[in-house]
Parts: structure tokens; C-alpha cells; sequence
């Protein structure tokens, strides 16, 4: 099943391909339909996903659900025994909601594509591509087939931005590339440490298989990085260094400050679709990353660590804000304010308690749906006029009112008002850091206290920004012509808001619908972490 | 002279002994011979039939190197088997060698006369294809040389041929400056190298690299030894064209045709490595040879060559240029398979060197496509041809990936290979030289991205309002980039079919 959901994509990419260029008005509706045929199977995913001790994943590789495992390369090395890496695909809690919220976040991506006008064959190949790699990554469980899916995404990024983006694309396209490359090069390198590290208890085989190596006991002793051999790198431990090239790594994705310098460039140049897929999804692959290989192939690290990388949450999450404060594109806020509110799931890693990785994967799967809601609704200004100074704009709130209100629930929700998603997770983030000072010391109090101070802060720049574009008296830069150019949203955009603002309130008001499915998961990760390191 | 007739039917059953053995050589040899013959009755209209002889004798060829394989298991002889009285040596992992070789040479000859500008040399290309067949020659016994005297030979047979291939269209200054520059730079890196190889023979007063050699260069003066065989290095260096025998890279890569300069960065270099090996290994497995440190050298050329090669790629904008150094820069890699002295290094050393001769051919294909069709030589040039060329430039950046070593690429299984061979011997000795082997190497593929991305940015990126002239077409290159962009992407999704031959 998830092999179908995985590709899927990839197949109906080919379709495209294959069709003649005569055809290029049903592209969007071939990717439309793709993605809904992705939505369909992971909502199917998600109701028949068991829940329990029994199917909590993490460090069972029993307990993942929808498991498949197909040897893939299976090479004779002589000397070195045989090189192993497995088709190995499964989900567990942590998946299984940024699996759903990935599919649907397509799906308005998708409908948001309806802005391409040029090269429509490639772009909406690219899209399925990334489309598959994007899912490829939350499935995988094989740190081989990780790295394949995750260096996969890069290349249609590039292009997606390259050649549909803004003013200064080719800037912004490269400049991710290569920040990202930069992390995932030296992300190799521990890979393949990690490989040669790790043997399958069943086989005695080198794997890649990332369950396997969570495993204290599966590690050859002496190897490099083994719990008991401590060997060092350039003088340093490796399970340290292990951990922090890893962290980078995932961390450039977040992005965490101060390796976030790519985003706003990349957001701002980016068409709408894919600033939406880089918000809603790209950045959720970084949090994923270090919850499941961080945190769980280097749990002791993670936890010595904790108190840097709360501090890096904490200035994430200020250091975004302040920026939002200041910027005069309405885009650029949207994507300092993702800064801001990813900080919090690195908040709640660092505390490593049960309310805080629970409020972590919840505030990924909500800014999941917030930011694609944001994004999608400065891309409805952008068409409408190619602009986004927000001093150019004056009164939005008469103009066009019922974009005004999909702009109220979406600034509301994201600056963390109870009854949205974004509240559950923020709190849960904030209780995680509370506790973990009287629960296992990671994280001192004052932490919390800023990241609350942070949500404080975002509801200045949000509140701010409604009161600058919507209220008042229309007054447009653009004049007249805008003004007729600004119509109210239409049907096609309202199909695309209504299901993310029902999903943001339904989880508001039901956080269940996440918590129930993860917390088996969370729970487990948290006894493991702390098995680990006692 | 009477005693040593006794000896005489030793050598005698020693040569007929080696001649089943020499058999792809021997096959390249007659092939030779057909071809130029040909060339000589049919004159300059033979073009066409020399190609269909020489593809089809090279797949004869590659044939026999299959064959050999079974040859030396039959005969018991895993390890290798000495022919012609220790002049070559047969071994598994070197017949690995000349299938890649073999392998590319095919490629390169169905795509020698489909660059526009070769083939309208007035000469004709008839001559060109017995020059490639006698290098093929060369370049097999370069990966088989043992003895000094084999070694030197096999290396000037090389050299007197692609001479030849990269003086052959000298129709403007340009391309006339890089055939003299390498004719002068070659004849006197050869000449250094020579002064060394006599020098390592006035020690040890042997040629034999596993006879007398190694122990009777123990026993001389550890400094001039050293000396001399950083002098063999430096003339072997030049064909791996690596820092600080890389200068005459660029010029000649720009200046020659652009299928010869395919020829030049891959099929010379691959035998350059494979004779490296032949040299290094009996020093290596010398358990008293406490002199010369190769893995120290070589680690540290290697790391230079690699930031040197790559840094400088970056700032070109002439297509073969560019490639030309990225070439130095793989050149750098590939040294790092050699460093582990390990079976799996070298297993993957050959994989990732046939990778790279894949990648690097498909290419300069493209960029001859490019130049035939649109007359582009710059990066400048390709503004817009990403729309107009569809195909083609989606080719290309399979193929740049594919170099930069990204996935799903074969370049990236073939980078993975030899990041993990180093790493196996880094768990073993705790080596910091391979550590930072890694760790550059791991750098300058963030630094290639830069510069090989260029082609795809101004393939598809930049905008053009010109889109005037009429698209042209032209499939045989074409053809040949999809086939081994198709290659280069099954065997970066499926690498178990190739490496677990090697």
C-alpha cells in the first residue's frame, strides 16, 4: 500500500510525459487527480492505522505498520561480507501524520499549480517527482533509501523554482541547492559510517536498515560508532560528531538559525505551488529527520545535547519573529514566521519528554496546514496584481471580504488562538519544556518562558500585517486597475481554503485526531531515549 | 652465448605459453591491421566501413576479455599469471580494467564522426580509427605492465597515439597550440619519467617489479630512491592528470576536437590507474619497504587535485573547459580508491571509473550535439536550448548529476562505493589521511554541483526573447545520450548488476 502510495506520482509523471504537448490543458487536472488518488489512500492509511503498545514502531521493527521489505541490493563485498540495503518502507505515529497532512498540502498544492501558464509538461512532471520523494522520505525506513528520496527532492526544487520562480530565481534556486547539498553530503558520510557500524543481528550483515541501528547491541564493537568503543574523530567523540553533522543536516531543512538564510529567498522567489510545498512539507522532512534519525539512532547525544539545542528552538523562534516584525513583503513574513514557529518543534525535541515530541510532530503536521493556507493566500494577491509590498495595499477587508476572512482564521490560528491547531501545539511544545526541568533536567525553565514570549511576538507581526492590508479605507497603490483587478476569491481557491481551515479547527477542537494516532509512538520514543541513556 | 641455450625452449614454452593468455591483444593487433588496410585499398571514402570493422572488432574484443576471465579460473590461477617471461601480468580485478576500456573505446568510436567539426577535416577519419584500435592496444597493456620496460613502453604507445588524436584537426591556432602543447609536455614528462625508471633500474638492477626490484631498492639510499620514484609518479601523473601534472589539461581539452577530448579524459586515464596499481602494488605488499610513503603522496595529491580541480571549474565558462577540469577534479576521487590498497577499493575504483568514463563521454556527446547544432561552445550559448532541445538537455542533466554524484544516478552508487571502501579502512587503521580524503571529497561535490548546475541553468533557466533560428534535428547523438542516460540511471537504481562483477 505504501508502495502505491509512493509512486503513484511517478506514474502518472510518465502519463504526462508521454502525452503530446496538444494536451497540456488536462496536465493539471492529471495532477490533480493524482494527488487526490494520494489523499485517498493515505486517509485510507490513517483510519486503518492500529493503534496500541503493540504498534508503537520507533525501535521494533515488528511494530511498523503497512510494512514492506524488499531486498534490493544485496552486493558480495568479499572481505567485508555483504553490503545490504533493503525496499524497506513502514510507518509508525510519527509517519503516519505527516503522511496525511503531506498528501492533502498536494493536493491545494496542486490546485494552486492552476497559475502555471509556461512549460506546463515540465512543471507538472517536477511536481510529481518531487511528489514522490516528498512521501518516499516519511515511508522510509532504510537510511538508504531515506537518502535517495531525500537528495531527490532537490533536483525538481531547483528546477521548480529555477523556471517558475520570481525576479531573483536562479539566485534562490541555488542557493538552496547548495545549502541544502551541503548538508546532506556530509549527512552521507555518516551514513555510510553508520552502515559500516552496524551489523543485522539475523544476517551479520552491514545494514542500512535505520531500526536496526537503534539498537545499542547491533553495533560491531570497535567500529566507529559503537556506544562502548568511544572513538574519536579529529579529536572528538563520534557518536558526537555522528550526531551533529546529522543535525545540520536536518537542520538546514528546518530551518533552525542560523542556517535558515536560503528560506525567504527560496519562499519569496518560488511560485505559489511550490512555496507551499517548501513551507507546508520541505520543512517538516528536517523535523522528521531529527525525531526519527537524531533522536533515535543517537538518543545520548541527543540528550547532552538538549540544552543546545533548546537554545537553538529558543532563538529560532525569537530571531523569526523579530525578522517577521520588519519585513515589508507579505510572503517574506509568512516565511520568517515559519521560522519562528518551527522553533518550537525543536523546543519540544529538545525537552525529550512526552508532551514535548507529541506538541513537536503536532506543530509539524499543523504549520503543515497553516503555512500552505498562508502561502496559498498571498499567492491569490500576487496573481491578482504581481505585488506584495504590504504598504501598497489598504482595506483589503472591503475589497474582498471573503479572502478576508480566510486571512482572519489563518493569521488567528497561526498565532496560536485556543480552538486551532496551532494552539495544541504550541501549548504541548511550551508544557514539554516546562516539564522537562523537573522530569530529566534538559531544558531550564527560562526556555519556556521565551518561546512564550515568542508566540507573544507573533501575534504583533500577524495582527499587525491584518491591521496595515485589511482594515481601513481602500487605498491601493495600483489604483483603479487594482482595484478592478482585486476580485474576491473564486470558487476553485474557496474548494482549496475550506478543507484547511475545517482540518485546522477540526484538530483544534479534537486534538485526538492526531494524538491518538501518534502517542503510542511518542510514548515508546521516550521510554527508549530514556532506556538508552540510563 | 652457449650457456644460454639451455634456456632457450624455457622461453620458447614460456612465450607460446603466454600466447592464449594475450589473446585480446592479439585480436586488437589483427584488428589494426584490417583497419588500416582498409583505410589504404578504399582510401578516403572509407569512413563508414572503417567505423563498421573497428565497432565490430572491438566487440570481438571485448568478447575475449570475458573470455579470459574463465581462462584464468580454469587454470587455477585466481591470483593472476605471469606472460611473456614477467613482462605483463594477467589479473582479475585488470581484466576488469580492459573490459572498461573496451567498453568505452565502443562508445567512442560510434561517436568519433558525428562531430561535425572532426568530420569535416579534409583528411578524412579513416586513419583516425587505426590510431584509436593501436591505443586500445597500448592502453590494454598499460593495465598488464609489470616490468619497467613494459610499463615505459606501453605508456609511449599511448602517447605517440593520442599525439596524433589531439594534433588531428589543426585547422586553427588554437587547436594547432594544444596538439604542440601536449606533444612537448608529454615528451618530457616521458623523459622524466624514463631518467626515473633508469634510475630505480641503476638501483636495483632489476626491471622485474616482482622479481628483484622492490627488495634490491631496500637496499639503496632511501633518499635517492624516493627521488626516483617520485619521477615515475610524476610521468604516470600526467596521463592521470593530476596536481601538479594537470596544467596542460585545459588547453588541450579545449583545443582538441571535442571526441578526442572525450577519448583523452577517460580511456587513458582509467589505464593511467590500473598502471598505478601495477606499480604500487609490489612495493605495498613488500612487507620490509619502509621507504617512499604512497598513501601520504597520494593522499595529499589527491586532496589538492580534487580543491584544485574543482575550485577551477568553477570559474570557466567554456563548456569543454569546464569539463576539463571536473575531469581533474574525478582524477582526485578516483585516487582516493587507490589510498585503501584494498580489494574493495579497487573494485570500487574501477566501477566509479566506468561510471565516470560513462557520464563523461554521454557528455561531451552532448556537448558536440549542442556545438553541431546550435553552434554553442559557451555556457552563453546554451541560453534557451533547454526549451528548444528538449531531450537532449534533459540528457544532459542526468549526465551532470550523474558527475556531480547525486541520486538516483550511477554516479552516486559509484561515489557511495568508494566512500565506503575508504571508510572500511578508515575503521581499520584510524587513518586521519582518510578522513580528510572523505571529508574534501565530500566538499568539492558541493563545490562540482556549482559549476556542472550551470549547464542546466542556462539550458533551462535563463530566459531568452531570441528564439529565431529554426530548431534543427539530429538523432544519432541523441540516440546515444538517452542509451546511456537510461544506463546511467538503471545502474544508479540498480548497481547490484555491475559491481558485484567487479
Amino acid at each position: 500500500m505504501l508502495t502505491l502510495l509512493i509512486f503513484i506520482p511517478i506514474l502518472f509523471a510518465f502519463i504526462i510525459v508521454v502525452l503530446p504537448s496538444s494536451a497540456r490543458a488536462s496536465f493539471k487536472y492529471i495532477t490533480l487527480l493524482a494527488t487526490l488518488v494520494q489523499l485517498c489512500i493515505s486517509v485510507w492509511l490513517y483510519l486503518n492505522f492500529k493503534t496500541g503498545a503493540g504498534f508503537s514502531g520507533i525501535d521494533h521493527e515488528s511494530q511498523f505498520q503497512f510494512v514492506q521489505k524488499i531486498p534490493w541490493i544485496h552486493l558480495n563485498l568479499g572481505g567485508l561480507g555483504t553490503m545490504q540495503a533493503d525496499y524497506f518502507v513502514g510507518i509508525d505515529g510519527i509517519s503516519i501524520g505527516l503522511l496525511v497532512m503531506t498528501s492533502l498540502v498536494m493536493v491545494i498544492a496542486a490546485l494552486s499549480s492552476w497559475e502555471i501558464k509556461s512549460n506546463l509538461k515540465g512543471f507538472f512532471a517536477l511536481f510529481l517527482l518531487l511528489d514522490m520523494a516528498l512521501i518516499g522520505v516519511f515511508c522510509s525506513l532504510d537510511f538508504f533509501l531515506f537518502y535517495i528520496f531525500y537528495e531527490l527532492m532537490l533536483l525538481p526544487l531547483y528546477f521548480l523554482i529555477g523556471m517558475w520562480g520570481g525576479a531573483r530565481r536562479e539566485y534562490a534556486a541555488i542557493k538552496f541547492f547548495l545549502y541544502t547539498l551541503f548538508g546532506s553530503v556530509f549527512m552521507l558520510l555518516v551514513m555510510i559510517g553508520l552502515y559500516l557500524s552496524v551489523k543485522d543481528p539475523a544476517t551479520g550483515n552491514h545494514t542500512f536498515n535505520m531500526v536496526q541501528m537503534m539498537n545499542p547491541a547491533n553495533y560491531e564493537i570497535g567500529s566507529v560508532f559503537s556506544t562502548l568503543s568511544h572513538q574519536t574523530i579529529f579529536g572528538f567523540p563520534a557518536r558526537t560528531v555522528g550526531f551533529v553533522v546529522l543535525f545540520i543536516a536536518f537542520a538546514i531543512k528546518v530551518p533552525v538559525v542560523p542556517l535558515h538564510t536560503w528560506l525567504p529567498d527560496a519562499h519569496v522567489e518560488a511560485p505559489t505551488p511550490v512555496s507551499i510545498i517548501l513551507a507546508g512539507i520541505l520543512l517538516k522532512i528536517g523535523g522528521y529527520g531529527i525525531i526519527r534519525i537524531c533522536l533515535g539512532i543517537f538518543p545520548e547525544v541527543a540528550s547532552s545535547g538538549a540544552w543546545w539545542l533548546g537554545l537553538l528552538g529558543i532563538i529560532s523562534i525569537l530571531y523569526g519573529a523579530f525578522n517577521a516584525l520588519a519585513q515589508k513583503d507579505f510572503k517574506r513574513i509568512i516565511a520568517y514566521s515559519s521560522v519562528s514557529q518551527m522553533g518550537f518543534v525543536l523546543l519540544g525535541i529538545a525537552s525529550q519528554t512526552a508532551e514535548g515530541i507529541s506538541g513537536a510532530v503536532m506543530q509539524m503536521v499543523s504549520h503543515g496546514f497553516l503555512a500552505t493556507m498562508l502561502f496559498f493566500l498571498v499567492g491569490v494577491v500576487y496573481n491578482r496584481v504581481h505585488n506584495r509590498e504590504i504598504y501598497n495595499f489598504r482595506g483589503l477587508g472591503t475589497l474582498m471580504p471573503k479572502y478576508t476572512v480566510f486571512i482572519m482564521i489563518a493569521f488567528f490560528a497561526s498565532l496560536g488562538l485556543p480552538g486551532f491547531s496551532a494552539f495544541i501545539a504550541e501549548a504541548f511544545s511550551l508544557a514539554g519544556a516546562f516539564k522537562s526541568s523537573s522530569v530529566n533536567g534538559l531544558l531550564p525553565q527560562w526556555m519556556a518562558v521565551f518561546g512564550a514570549i515568542g508566540i507573544l511576538f507573533s501575534a504583533c507581526y500577524f495582527l499587525w500585517t491584518l491591521q496595515r492590508m485589511f482594515f481601513g479605507s481602500v487605498s491601493l497603490k495600483g489604483g483603479e486597475i487594482w482595484k478592478t483587478a482585486l476580485v474576491d476569491l473564486s470558487t476553485r481557491e474557496i474548494i482549496a481554503l475550506v478543507p484547511l481551515a475545517l482540518v485546522v479547527l477540526a484538530i483544534g477542537i479534537m486534538p485526538s485526531l492526531v494524538f491518538s494516532k501518534i502517542n503510542d509512538s511518542v510514548l515508546e520514543l521516550v521510554n527508549f531515549t530514556k532506556n538508552i541513556i540510563h | 652465448m652457449h650457456e644460454l641455450t639451455p634456456l632457450i625452449p624455457h622461453y620458447i614454452d614460456d612465450v607460446y605459453d603466454s600466447i592464449k593468455y594475450f589473446m585480446p591483444e592479439i585480436y586488437l593487433s589483427i584488428l589494426f591491421i584490417v583497419v588500416f588496410i582498409t583505410d589504404l585499398i578504399f582510401g578516403r571514402n572509407s569512413r563508414q566501413l572503417c567505423k563498421i570493422i573497428a565497432c565490430v572488432g572491438v566487440l570481438l574484443v571485448i568478447v575475449q576479455d570475458l573470455y579470459q576471465v574463465s581462462l584464468l579460473l580454469t587454470n587455477g590461477q585466481p591470483t593472476g599469471h605471469f606472460l611473456f617471461n614477467n613482462m605483463l601480468l594477467l589479473t582479475r580485478p585488470f581484466i576488469t580494467f580492459k573490459f572498461v576500456i573496451d567498453v568505452l573505446a565502443f562508445i567512442l568510436l560510434f561517436y568519433f564522426d558525428w562531430d561535425h567539426k572532426l568530420r569535416a577535416h579534409k583528411k578524412g577519419l579513416s586513419d583516425l580509427y587505426s590510431i584509436v584500435i593501436a591505443s586500445v592496444l597500448g592502453l590494454h597493456l598499460m593495465t598488464m605492465a609489470v616490468n619497467l620496460l613494459s610499463i615505459y613502453l606501453s605508456i609511449e604507445m599511448v602517447s605517440l597515439a593520442s599525439y596524433l588524436l589531439v594534433a588531428y584537426r589543426s585547422d586553427n591556432s588554437i587547436t594547432t597550440e594544444a596538439g604542440l602543447k601536449y606533444v612537448l609536455f608529454g615528451a618530457a614528462s616521458s623523459a622524466i619519467m624514463l631518467y626515473g625508471i633508469s634510475l630505480l633500474y641503476g638501483f636495483s638492477g632489476s626491471l622485474n617489479m616482482f622479481g628483484s626490484t622492490v627488495s634490491g631498492l631496500v637496499q639503496a639510499n632511501g633518499t635517492a630512491v624516493s627521488f626516483a620514484i617520485l619521477l615515475v609518479l610524476l610521468g604516470i601523473g600526467f596521463k592521470l592528470s593530476f596536481v601538479p601534472m594537470h596544467f596542460w589539461v585545459p588547453d588541450v581539452y579545449e583545443g582538441a576536437s571535442t571526441p578526442v577530448t572525450a577519448y583523452l579524459s577517460t580511456l587513458p586515464k582509467i589505464a593511467g590507474f590500473a598502471l598505478l596499481m601495477n606499480f604500487l602494488t609490489p612495493f605495498i605488499f613488500y612487507a620490509k619497504w619502509s621507504g617512499f610513503d604512497f598513501k601520504l603522496f597520494l593522499s595529499a595529491v589527491g586532496i589538492i587535485t580534487m580543491i584544485a580541480g574543482n575550485f577551477a571549474a568553477v570559474l570557466q565558462t567554456n563548456v569543454k573547459r569546464m569539463l576539463a577540469y571536473s575531469s581533474i577534479g574525478h582524477t582526485g576521487f578516483a585516487l582516493m580508491g587507490i589510498v585503501t590498497f584494498t580489494q574493495q577499493g579497487l573494485s570500487a575504483l574501477t566501477y566509479y571509473l566506468l561510471v565516470y568514463g560513462i557520464a563523461n563521454i554521454a557528455a561531451l556527446a552532448l556537448a558536440s550535439y549542442f556545438t553541431n547544432l546550435a553552434g554553442a561552445e559557451d555556457v552563453e550559448g546554451y541560453k534557451g536550448l533547454g526549451v528548444k532541445y528538449p531531450v537532449a538537455s534533459v540528457c544532459f542533466v542526468i549526465i551532470l548529476i550523474s558527475l556531480t554524484g547525486l541520486p538516483v544516478t550511477a554516479g552516486f552508487t559509484g561515489k557511495l562505493f568508494v566512500f565506503s571502501s575508504v571508510y572500511a579502512s578508515y575503521q581499520q587503521n584510524h587513518d586521519i589521511w582518510l578522513l580528510l580524503l572523505m571529508v574534501t571529497g565530500a566538499l568539492t561535490t558541493v563545490v562540482s554541483l556549482f559549476y556542472y548546475i550551470k549547464i542546466p541553468l542556462y539550458l533551462f533557466v535563463k530566459r531568452t526573447d531570441i528564439l529565431s533560428d529554426p530548431v534543427k534535428s539530429s538523432y544519432n547523438i541523441l540516440t546515444l545520450s538517452i542509451i546511456l542516460s537510461l544506463v546511467i540511471l538503471l545502474l544508479g537504481i540498480f548497481p547490484g548488476w555491475l559491481i558485484s562483477y567487479f
